[in-house]
């Protein structure tokens, strides 16, 4: 090649690197926000979905605390169907012993009292536990898929069938995910 | 000459520059991977910590709701519990105190019921002393509520002596408080 053309070349490389220099810079901070989204958004949809377990988990043992605390008042006292709607109501509406009970088995569980709190501003109490009343059959909430049944006739109770929370196995219903590989979009 | 060393070398670095600009996305993902998989594992092993701990908690809390609500429809006797408790928790053993006519199952420290009965009977052939007539089953320790339970078992326990002793003289010494010490709790034994 002759020196002429050793120029042009010398100018064309000079004309690219300038070039491919600005596109750096520009793609330098498109990555940048890019990758701040990308992660912001991938981290917060699954701390939304982790702390969306041990809320759902916080509220299910409430509704469990609940549901035992009313099965030993119908076996022990509660024997008329008055006496039992009355006893759904103090359950329910008593927020200061399900909050002591709840964190009364969280703590037997080993969670602090801090991460307790933290829960609960998040998560509050159960807002269901009588989920059906017809014709004399009680369905009460006793945790994430778990319902027992009271029966009664003529204002007496019939039957109590709470073999659904005896049996109910948390572990199946609150599992965490592990979080899945990172995408960059 | 100049001119040819200078395209060249500048060329070379066209090239390099070309090379890191490709290289420069993965930097970034690689960055945003390591960040992310931080404080989503960070995440991930707090979150799963109280939700295996709280499903173990509630497993054995269960066991002893189950327990006490078959011993109010069922128990008769001191020996029929202890049946109910072999049947639920078949490692652990519950304690009777003959004084207080009570008997304490234990599953953890956390956990427990008492069980009232309302007399002592005592088998002819073998003497062996045992509790009939369930009266109540104090689930305080389920409910959140375990220092009443304590509360009760001590007036309990003062009312019993009281008894005990009113009959021969009128002494009213300060023993209750030891003796109840000596009686209450920690006999939830777990082989």
């Amino acid at each position: 090649m002759d020196k002429k053309k050793f120029k042009i070349l010398m100018i064309v490389d000079i004309v690219l690197i300038i070039g491919i220099f600005a596109l750096m810079m520009v793609l330098k901070g498109q990555y940048n926000d890019q990758a701040q989204k990308s992660v912001n958004e991938q981290v917060g949809a699954y701390l939304e979905q982790s702390n969306g377990v041990v809320q759902d988990q916080w509220k299910s043992v409430d509704q469990y605390g609940m549901a035992w605390r009313l099965v030993y008042a119908t076996l022990t006292n509660v024997k008329t169907e008055a006496a039992f709607d009355a006893a759904v109501k103090a359950i329910e509406e008593d927020k200061d012993a399900r909050f002591k009970q709840l964190s009364y088995m969280y703590e037997a569980a080993g969670i602090p009292a801090q991460a307790q709190n933290s829960i609960y501003e998040k998560a509050g109490l159960a807002d269901k536990f009588l989920l059906k009343n017809e014709g004399g059959v009680k369905e009460v909430a006793c945790g994430k898929n778990c319902v027992i049944t009271f029966t009664f006739a003529k204002g007496k109770l019939k039957s109590s069938d709470y073999k659904a929370l005896a049996g109910y196995n948390m572990a199946e219903n609150f599992k965490l995910e592990a979080p899945a590989a990172f995408h960059f979009e | 000459m100049n001119v040819k060393t200078i395209s060249i070398a500048l060329t070379v670095l066209v090239v390099a520059l070309l090379a890191t600009l490709l290289m420069q996305k993965s930097g970034y993902v690689s960055q945003a991977t390591e960040h992310y998989e931080k404080t989503t594992t960070k995440s991930y092993k707090g979150a799963s910590q109280i939700v295996e701990y709280v499903n173990n908690s509630i497993e054995t809390n269960k066991g002893v709701w189950a327990l006490a609500c078959e011993a109010v429809q069922s128990v008769k006797t001191s020996q029929d519990q202890a049946r109910l408790e072999a049947k639920y928790f078949p490692s652990t053993k519950g304690s009777m105190s003959i004084a207080n006519l009570t008997r304490r199952f234990e599953a953890t420290g956390a956990y427990y019921i008492v069980s009232k009965f309302s007399k002592v009977e005592v088998d002819k052939k073998t003497e062996v002393k045992s509790l009939a007539g369930l009266v109540s089953v104090n689930v305080n320790a389920l409910v959140g509520n375990p220092g009443e339970e304590i509360a009760e078992e001590e007036e309990g326990e003062e009312g019993a002596e009281e008894a005990v002793e009113e009959a021969p003289a009128p002494k009213k010494a300060a023993k209750p408080v030891k003796a109840a010490k000596g009686k209450k709790g920690k006999k939830g034994k777990k082989r």
